[in-house]
């Protein structure tokens, strides 16, 4: 009897075990930027597994092809990408490695966020004579946040497309986001009115759309090119200019040495302010929000 | 008793499990509860969303109605004129506007319909490499193909094309022309000519065609693409310059969540210099194939901090000559008839997060052994008892960047005769690089290469040269994986 006593036990609870509510599997994202997970952390919520390439701190263009990154990669259901090429030194190497066929490009889990996006200063010759030119135009739309709306929507598109049964509950997640993000917008276009026409140089050109939202001038990078480190000519020329011109912002991207806008700055009596280019690449900027909240404040602080 | 336990025991279990039945089931019935309450909100939002745009729909069209109806009003009784800049009636201009506009878009509509004879051309990038080189001694004394003294030469021109074939694979060739080192003139060779699937499951991808065997470290990087100016001794000596092979390789990344990549090939020689190939002779059994293998994996030691290292071997069993006969300083010959090769590489990287653009500390070390049967004749042709040699090398390089454009290093050599293992030479190479762009680099490199009595006896002498490697590209360039 007692034989027969445990396996009747153990089948009980079996079928007891069987009725229990199985856990739903999360969508797997991975995201090139952190800008891009903190959308599809927001979008998808709970029904998504989010994980970033970068951490915030890198160059975009410098992002590490590590090996480590390919198992995960390997697993995606989602890519989720900026586009425009900004991720050419990284992404394509990584997605053939990761032997993923669902995340290839035009596969349904390659999400190109600059989908819809009109793209600034398009080059006219694609030619290394200008450096590392992207041939679609700048991609670092991501600093607008009115651009960056259209990224969340092709995130949201790209969830449905995939798990359209989750889509109520995706539609309820943008919306709720998005409110939150207008009424940032809203924040920062009033908080930036004392900027508009106020010139400013950088080191990349990473600021053009942000400069165009906020009405600034996008006066030039300290770069040669993009991609091409300053020589002491440019340095003195575009130094010359920005006095000549009254330019009193320099701004510093953390991925960059500080030597050189530095100098820069205190060549032409302008203030120089580091900025982060997406969110994490300072303390206190893990949101796209608090980022946009800290550039916001960081300028207004510097005209002053 | 027993009995009667035994149905206590059922019945509170089956209490039990009804309550915690009962339980989760009051709980799925709340969460779809909730779920319903969820999906009605979301329901009135939507309708709420589409009655809006419905709103929006219907003033659009009032506008575009009223809009139509202005146009209409100012439309001239008489022919249409050319602008002059005079008009002053609002609906003219506007006619006008949307006229020009309605020319632009018909304009480049038309441009995207056309089609050019070269739209599916490939990728195609061109990579020069220039050295200009001093060598102390001459070739007879460093045992090198080029001259000594002053010497410069175009090391390589390449070709570099790649498209996809179809959704399941993609090719690429690489042709490459080289200065001869007799005549100067510019030899043209397929370096890599190669179909790699894009789309196998498993995690398996498939190259065939002619390609650098994945052995070790750099023994399939291009010549353009290594670290220093020279590839190291070992890899020259053992392998025969880059890992070229005509046959088939086999990727498979293995289904782990910690990256472990297995590669195995096949193919009719590997090592891409002369004497190099595999003589096939009249008939080329299994054994006079060349197979390799390759084990690799990766570790985040810190975020900053990585460790990559791999294991490779390569055999090749039986074959008839590789290279001819091989003459020994003691005026005997070797013929070699089975080789093989082991080696073990590490790449210990330092590239901080934020700064990898300006700074790293990269150092890199291969480790090989070389394993050869030979049969060996005398000067007058007849046959010895053969000999197996088994020999070592290795290099190791430490690079270090302090600037986007500055990398300077130090590369240390030390090879092992592979027919005679007293034979050694030690190189010791300190460089630095300035990348003026991506597509623009100059290294400069000294190289003093030292030879032991044993290797001296080849009439090899200790060395002393300065090389400048001046390497472009243009045109289309990837970053591939072996950049890492």
């Amino acid at each position: 009897m007692k034989s027969k006593l445990f396996p009747m036990i153990l089948f009980v609870m079996i079928l007891c075990l069987g009725t229990m509510p199985a856990h739903a599997a999360k969508i797997r994202v991975i995201t090139t930027l952190t800008d891009l997970a903190d959308f599809s952390r927001a979008v998808g919520g709970n029904l998504v597994e989010v994980r970033s390439l970068a951490t915030g701190v890198e160059d975009t263009h410098g992002v590490p092809m590590k090996p480590s990154f390919v198992p995960i990669l390997n697993r995606a259901d989602l890519i989720i990408l900026v586009g425009l090429d900004c991720e050419h030194a990284f992404l394509p190497a990584l997605l053939e490695a990761s032997k993923n066929p669902r995340i290839q490009p035009n596969k349904p889990g390659y999400v190109d966020c600059s989908k819809g996006v009109t793209p600034r200063e398009v080059p006219k010759s694609i030619d290394h004579s200008e450096g590392d030119v992207h041939p679609d135009g700048n991609p670092h739309y991501m600093l607008d946040p009115v651009m960056a709306k259209i990224a969340i929507s092709n995130i949201y598109n790209g969830l449905v497309a995939f798990a359209p049964q989750h889509k109520a509950e995706f539609t309820r997640n943008r919306n709720a986001y998005l409110a939150k993000l207008n009424t940032k917008i809203a924040e920062w276009e009033k908080e930036t009115r004392p900027l508009r026409g106020t010139k400013f140089v950088s080191y990349h050109e990473h600021w053009p759309y942000f400069a165009a939202r906020f009405g600034m001038v996008y006066f030039g990078t300290i770069e040669l090119k993009p991609g091409v480190d300053p020589t002491p000519r440019h340095i003195q020329e575009l130094s010359s200019s920005m006095k000549a011109s009254h330019v009193p912002i320099v701004v510093r991207e953390p991925q960059f040495p500080e030597k050189t806008p530095k100098r820069i700055a205190e060549l032409t009596g302008a203030t120089l302010v580091t900025l982060p280019i997406m969110p994490g690449g300072m303390p206190h900027t893990e949101t796209y929000i608090k980022m946009m909240d800290y550039i916001v404040h960081s300028m207004v602080q510097a005209k002053k | 008793m027993k009995i009667m336990i035994t149905l206590i025991t059922l019945f509170a279990l089956a209490l039990f499990s009804t309550g915690v039945c009962a339980q989760s089931l009051e709980d799925r019935m709340k969460t779809l509860e909730e779920t319903l309450q969820k999906q009605e909100q979301g329901q009135r939002s939507l309708q709420e969303t589409l009655r809006k745009q419905e709103q929006t729909i219907d003033e659009q069209r009032k506008l575009i109605e009223e809009l139509k109806a202005e146009i209409q009003q100012n439309q001239p009784s008489a022919s249409p004129k050319a602008a002059t800049g005079n008009e002053t009636e609002p609906g003219g201009n506007v006619r006008q506007q949307v006229q020009e506009l309605k020319e632009k878009v018909e304009q480049v509509a038309e441009a995207q319909t056309k089609t050019f004879p070269g739209v599916f051309n490939p990728a195609i990038g061109l990579v020069g490499e220039t050295i200009f080189g001093y060598r102390g001694k001459g070739k007879e004394q460093t045992g090198s193909d080029r001259p000594g003294g002053f010497d410069v030469f175009q090391r390589s021109i390449e070709v570099v094309a790649s498209a996809s074939v179809d959704p399941f694979a993609k090719a690429y060739v690489v042709a490459n022309a080289s200065a001869d080192p007799v005549t100067g003139e510019a030899a043209l060779g397929i370096e890599e000519a190669a179909l790699q699937t894009t789309s196998l499951p498993w995690n398996l991808e498939v190259k065939a065609g002619r390609f650098f065997g994945e052995f070790g470290r750099l023994s399939y990087i291009h010549d353009h693409e290594l670290p220093v100016v020279n590839r190291p001794l070992v890899l020259d000596q053992y392998i025969g310059g880059e890992s070229r092979t005509d046959g088939v390789q086999l990727n498979w990344l293995l289904p782990l969540e910690h990256y472990v990549n297995l590669t195995a090939g096949l193919g009719n020689q590997f090592g891409g210099d002369i004497p190099n190939p595999n003589n096939a002779g009249n008939f080329r059994h299994i054994s006079g194939l060349n197979f390799w293998s390759r084990l690799s994996t990766y570790f985040d030691l810190t975020p900053d901090i990585s460790l990559e290292p791999g294991v490779s071997g390569m055999w090749n069993p039986k074959t008839i000559d590789r290279g001819g006969q091989l003459l020994q300083p003691d005026g005997n010959s070797f013929t070699e008839r089975e080789r093989r090769l082991l080696g073990a590489d590490l790449v210990l990287s330092y590239k901080p997060l934020r700064d990898n653009q300006f700074k790293s500390l990269t150092w890199g070390t291969e480790v090989l052994y070389s394993h050869n049967r030979y049969d060996v004749a005398d000067a007058s042709g007849n046959a010895l008892p053969g000999r197996s040699v088994d020999a070592l090398g290795l290099y190791s390089y430490l690079a270090y960047k302090f600037d986007r454009q500055w990398t300077t290093g130090f590369l240390f050599d030390w090879v092992e005769d592979a027919q005679n293992k007293h034979a050694q030479t030690f190189a010791y190479s300190p460089y630095i690089t300035w990348a003026l762009s991506h597509w623009n680099q100059l290294r400069l490199q000294y190289t003093y290469t030292d030879h032991n009595a044993a290797s001296e006896a080849s009439g090899l002498r200790p060395d002393h040269a300065v090389y400048l490697q001046w390497a472009w590209i243009i045109g289309s360039h990837s970053h591939g994986w072996q950049q890492r």
